[in-house]
């Protein structure tokens, strides 16, 4: 059996993986997050709810998804290399005869199946209360989310023990660092250039899930930026070590 | 079946297996303070032999074993498996592998953890259960098949870790701290299963404190200390005529009065136990043969310590 479907095979129980230590935990956050920040609203409004107002509330489920289509990123990267390097898994998994640097690159395309997955389940609740939320529109924004900010995390992961607080500080900082300084016409505007782009993001969602439509040269730079440190993480991991 | 393992001149014709290159490691702080954990480290590993690598705490061995691995870079010199990077060949072939530390997932079950080493190790979907189960049975772990890895005693987990090294029949198996946890059952057991898997094309490493279990199992001894390889010592008796004195423990089940007639200097240790000293085993037997002549019956002769102690304290010293 050649070693590419004995990892392919593995795939199934990454899956597993998936669901169990995070799918669920993305479903119960999700709808918890969705139906109490929505349903209230549907309740007062009643009728208004799918009448010209519907405007408003269909902005609201956009802000709501969007961000929980983060945190989802969030969970799923959470320890996705860090994890096994920490507490040793590492060891037994990779004296068999498997490419680490393949194991992780599958890995991170399985979470993402799981992430879309989640989202679908989700979204479809959504669907079925506000009609006009459009289900792909929003799985093609999960999948640009999870390689965007997934990318950065994935890296993160593989270069430090402590990825998603990483992560976070990244994701924030950058937000924080472009309000600064992203107006201003000097040096440190040219330098949050470089930082990774998630002011597009909101831009992104808004047409994206909207209208299904969105600015290439947006979509482009977030995902190439996140494809860019995937592989990068793939390289560190080709090059390092994997035990401290 | 137990192999015939290399002896004497066989280990220098023996195909190379593993080959440490003048192997160095050095750890570096973010403060810039730099720890040596191994220094020019060379050595050669042959097929068919047990080789042993002793050491005290923070010797290195694990570290050792890591960069054999692939799981450390070493800051100079390579480790090379068949003639190519380590890690290149373990990525082509695997390597069954116990490391010192019994790291699996504890949510998984005994068994499901077994049959994913089982699917990473390339075992077709229909020899799984047969593999899993053979290692289950082989190791002792029926009863705890469906428990958590949580929930296994250390010992169990140790079974369960020797286990998945064991699923596929790999040329080469690295066994860092074999029989820890093991209760005195189960260390027995685990010799015999590494006698059984002695075969002239296999190679089989073992990182151990305990010099007996290594006395019992190797071919050679590694002895390192500090990072360094301090000697490489061959367990046999054959080459053994010791260079200094050798205390041996003789028990005599009768003929105690015959002791000092043949060993002027031996001290009784009490219970018809007497230490005497030999500086050769020719001499031990010869002495043993003219006790034996005169009427003596002898119970038992021990060495004080085994070749292998005797060097291990030269080598690292005694105050270890």
């Amino acid at each position: 059996m050649s070693r590419a479907s004995s990892l392919a095979r593995y795939s199934l129980w990454q899956f597993r993986d998936f669901v169990v230590e995070r799918g669920i935990a993305i479903l119960i956050i999700g709808f918890l997050w969705g139906y109490v920040l929505i349903e209230p609203l549907r309740r007062s409004m009643g009728p208004a709810w799918n009448g010209p107002q519907g405007t408003t509330v269909f902005g609201i489920a956009l802000q709501v998804s969007s961000a929980i289509v983060s945190v989802s990123v969030l969970i799923a990267l959470n320890g996705i290399v860090s994890t096994d390097r920490k507490l040793g898994y590492y060891r037994f998994l990779f004296s068999k005869p498997v490419n680490h640097v393949l194991y992780y690159a599958q890995l991170f395309f399985v979470y993402m199946v799981g992430v879309v997955a989640s989202m679908f389940v989700l979204s479809s609740l959504l669907h079925t209360v506000l009609p006009t939320f459009s289900i792909p529109h929003f799985l093609i924004y999960t999948v640009l989310v999870y390689v965007a900010m997934g990318g950065i995390g994935f890296f993160l992961s593989v270069a430090t023990r402590y990825d998603w607080l990483s992560l976070a500080a990244v994701w924030l900082g950058a937000r924080m660092l472009r309000s600064l300084y992203g107006p201003r016409n000097d040096w440190r505007s040219k330098v949050v250039e470089v930082l990774p782009p998630v002011h597009k993001l909101d831009e992104v969602a808004n047409s994206l899930i909207g209208t299904g439509t969105a600015h290439a040269t947006d979509v482009l730079w977030l995902f190439g930026y996140g494809a860019l440190f995937f592989v990068l993480g793939l390289v560190v991991l080709r090059w390092g070590s994997l035990a401290d | 079946m137990a192999g015939v393992p290399p002896t004497g001149d066989d280990f220098r014709t023996a195909a190379l297996v593993i080959e440490f290159k003048n192997v160095g490691k050095i750890y570096k702080s973010l403060l810039g303070n730099s720890v040596k954990a191994v220094e020019e480290f060379s050595l050669t590993v042959v097929e068919g032999e047990i080789l042993g690598i002793a050491g005290p705490n923070g010797a290195g061995k694990t570290t050792l074993i890591a960069m054999m691995l692939g799981y450390l870079r070493p800051t100079t010199g390579t480790v090379e498996i068949n003639g190519v990077p380590a890690r290149q060949h373990i990525e082509r072939n695997g390597i069954g592998y116990l490391s010192e530390l019994i790291a699996i997932n504890p949510k998984w079950r005994a068994r499901t953890a077994l049959v994913r080493y089982a699917t990473l190790a390339g075992i077709s979907h229909a020899e799984i259960p047969q593999r899993v189960g053979y290692v289950i049975d082989l190791l002792g772990l029926a009863e705890h098949r469906d428990k958590k890895v949580k929930a296994l005693s250390k010992g169990n987990l140790q079974r369960l870790g020797l286990a998945q090294a064991l699923l596929r029949d790999e040329q080469i198996l690295v066994l860092d701290e074999p029989t820890h946890g093991l209760d005195p059952v189960w260390t027995q057991r685990f010799r015999d299963i590494v006698d059984e898997l002695r075969r002239p094309d296999r190679t089989i490493l073992i990182a151990s404190h305990n010099l007996d279990e290594l006395q019992r199992l190797a071919d050679r001894v590694a002895i390192i200390d500090r990072g360094r390889l301090q000697r490489v010592v061959s367990t046999g008796y054959e080459n053994a005529a010791p260079a200094a004195a050798t205390r041996f423990r003789v028990t005599l089940a009768s003929g105690h009065d015959l002791i000092r007639a043949v060993f002027p200097q031996a001290e009784d240790a009490g219970r018809g136990e007497y230490d005497v000293t030999v500086h050769s085993i020719n001499e031990l037997n010869a002495a043993l043969a003219d006790l034996i002549g005169r009427g003596a019956l002898v119970a038992s002769v021990v060495p004080e310590r085994s070749v292998l102690e005797q060097q291990f304290r030269e080598a690292v010293g005694e105050s270890q």
